[in-house]
């Protein structure tokens, strides 16, 4: 998806109204329209009216799994399935939480095509979007 | 050696002549002997009476010799060691008295030396088969031991033979797998998991010095197994496997409980670095470079974070101590009422800065309670911190005294942002917080009503809450009176 001379949409889903803000000054720094929503439900209101070209969602955020459920939801949705989605957690690897999204199997109800641990660095973050967005 | 005297023994012959004979010489080296005329009397005597050693002529009229020894035999199965009197002096006659059973065989006619020299045989047979039962008796009763003591475990055990096929199985360990023990049991009857089968078979597989224990855990209708496999070494061969199975559902829960809580703990203690993180790389991409007032304000929230982290720390390591047993009390008899006015007194500052008008209501009193200070500052000041915090400008915070039966009922109750039905039902999890817009700038442990309920329980109270979004939340606590100093106090 080549989004030359449009200004992409990001849609970021996260409990944590000081990292949504963080990450919400840098992208917009860097040319990104950003929406942010605070709960998975916030999150899929949101999508009633804005539509992203990437989304980026926590994991434990009403619910310790509201991340799977809302990038479920959004999979699911013809219309947005092909809309990429990079999960970032706080959930610690050691503890069980630990998915590959390039394993078939976990990204049959995993649906997420990457999941990164937090604190992500914003230029990380920002490569990850442009890796996903087509833009090299 | 008087061995003789504990030996009883049976002559048995038609001749009067010969068993007075018998009785008579070894009467004489001291051993107890009886005499009988034919079978008859012999098999009545053997039947009443318990003999080592019995002498039986061959020749006897109704029921003879071979038949007495026979009889022996039968119904004495080798406790009695018979002897053959006998003129029949040849090679087959001796064959058959032993085929019969009979241990030796004397010749008639006898001196007193022949008949001495078998005795002795004899009684050294006697010993050596007093010796055997002795031993066969004990392993006997070891080996029924054993069974009950594999019979009575806690632990199921099954045993397998060379061929991984199951010889045994104890009853637990047929109450943990579901299946009755039939000899046709087979391995793959008890576990479906090929994991197990192929490491029991590569286990009877191996030699004893390359002796290995495996472990497994199955998870069987919400009980949790431990299947532990062990070679069972015959000698100095492997002869085959011991399966040992273990119910872990209670270590497994308390386990998963643990992992849940450490893995919510770092969750929560890694959610504010990364904040503060991501807001230091903010200012440091530069994009705030010439907007001063733009990097204190993310500073500012840096600290905030900061602070609530430092909070939550000091909460857990609290949390720890309390559960460690380790927080000293010291109950004594308090107001609640004075309690909760220097209580009240404390947040005053707070509650004006969101002009949060307090209202404190208590009839007369004292409300007498017995507790520890710094439990009841635990319990309330958390209740009138959230009532201040989860209010809005301008609201509501009524603090109510009142006295039910034995109970003294406090109700702290907000005029603030509320909570749906769903938020009330997680409220008093740990770590759990009411997650929206409007809680989002509030900062908080997630560990405050937690630590609420569990204070409360430990003096028999208990905590209610009534709330409707956007209109506030009331929290009533149920607190035993003391009621000794409440009725003096009357």
């Amino acid at each position: 998806m080549i989004l030359e001379g449009k200004v992409p949409n990001v849609l970021i889903v996260d409990d944590d109204v000081d990292l949504l803000e963080g990450q919400k000054l840098f992208l917009e720094d860097h040319g990104f329209t950003v929406i942010t929503a605070i709960s998975m439900k916030e999150g899929i209101e949101a999508l009633d009216h804005f539509k992203p070209d990437i989304i980026i969602a926590d994991l434990m955020m009403e619910h310790y799994d509201s991340g799977f459920v809302f990038c479920k939801k959004v999979k699911d949705n013809p219309a947005m399935s092909m809309v990429p989605i990079i999960m970032q957690t706080a959930a610690p690897k050691e503890i069980g939480f630990t998915f590959d999204p390039s394993n078939p199997k976990q990204k049959q109800w995993i649906k997420v095509d990457e999941v990164l641990t937090k604190p992500v660095p914003l230029e990380h973050l920002l490569g990850k979007i442009h890796k996903y967005l087509g833009e090299v | 050696m008087d061995q003789q005297e504990n030996l009883r023994v049976l002559a048995v012959d038609d001749e009067e002549g010969m068993r007075e004979g018998i009785k008579r010489i070894l009467k004489k080296k001291g051993y107890s002997v009886d005499t009988a005329e034919d079978g008859e009397s012999a098999i009545d005597l053997l039947n009443t009476n318990g003999y080592h050693l019995a002498f039986i002529d061959l020749k006897m009229p109704g029921i003879d010799g071979f038949k007495v020894t026979e009889y022996i035999n039968e119904k004495f199965s080798g406790r009695i060691v018979v002897v053959i009197v006998s003129a029949l002096a040849t090679v087959e006659a001796a064959v058959e008295v032993t085929r019969h059973g009979a241990f030796d065989f004397l010749v008639k006619p006898f001196t007193p030396t022949d008949l001495l020299q078998v005795t002795e045989r004899a009684v050294k047979q006697c010993q050596l088969l007093q010796e055997r039962e002795k031993y066969l008796s004990e392993l006997n009763s070891e080996r029924n031991l054993s069974r009950q003591l594999i019979n009575a475990m806690q632990e199921g055990l099954i045993v397998l033979n060379i061929r991984a096929k199951p010889v045994l199985m104890n009853p637990k360990a047929e109450f943990f797998l579901e299946k009755r023990f039939t000899n046709a049991v087979e391995l793959t009857d008890l576990f479906q998991d090929p994991k197990i089968i192929e490491a029991t078979e590569q286990i009877i597989a191996s030699s004893p010095e390359e002796l290995k224990t495996r472990m497994f855990r199955i998870e069987q209708k919400g009980t949790m197994l431990q299947i532990r496999i062990d070679t069972l070494i015959r000698g100095k061969e492997t002869g085959g496997a011991i399966i040992i199975i273990n119910d872990v559902t209670e270590d497994w829960k308390a386990e998963q409980d643990k992992n849940r809580f450490v893995s919510m703990v770092a969750h929560e203690l890694k959610s504010p670095i990364a904040a503060i993180i991501n807001y230091i790389n903010v200012i440091e991409t530069g994009l705030f470079d010439n907007q001063p007032e733009k990097i204190h304000e993310l500073l500012n929230r840096c600290k905030v974070r900061g602070e609530a982290l430092l909070e939550l720390i000091r909460d857990l390591l609290y949390i720890n101590k309390r559960e460690a047993g380790k927080v000293e009390k010291s109950i004594e008899a308090l107001d609640l009422k004075e309690v909760l006015k220097e209580q009240l007194e404390f947040y005053k500052v707070q509650a004006e800065s969101k002009k949060i008008s307090v209202i404190f209501g208590a009839e007369d009193g004292p409300y007498m309670v017995k507790a520890d200070r710094s439990d009841l500052d635990r319990i309330f000041m958390n209740l009138i911190s959230n009532g201040i915090k989860y209010n809005r400008e301008g609201g509501t915070l009524s603090v109510d005294l009142k006295r039910e039966g034995g109970i003294v009922v406090v109700s702290v109750a907000d005029s603030g942002i509320g909570m749906s039905q769903e938020d009330i039902g997680n409220l008093f999890q740990e770590f759990f917080r009411v997650r929206n817009r409007k809680t989002s700038g509030i900062s908080g442990t997630g560990l405050g009503l937690a630590t609420v309920k569990r204070v409360l329980s430990e003096y028999n109270g208990r905590i209610e809450v009534q709330s409707e979004p956007d209109s506030g939340s009331t929290f009533t606590v149920y607190f035993p009176s003391d009621d000794t100093k409440h009725l003096r106090q009357e």
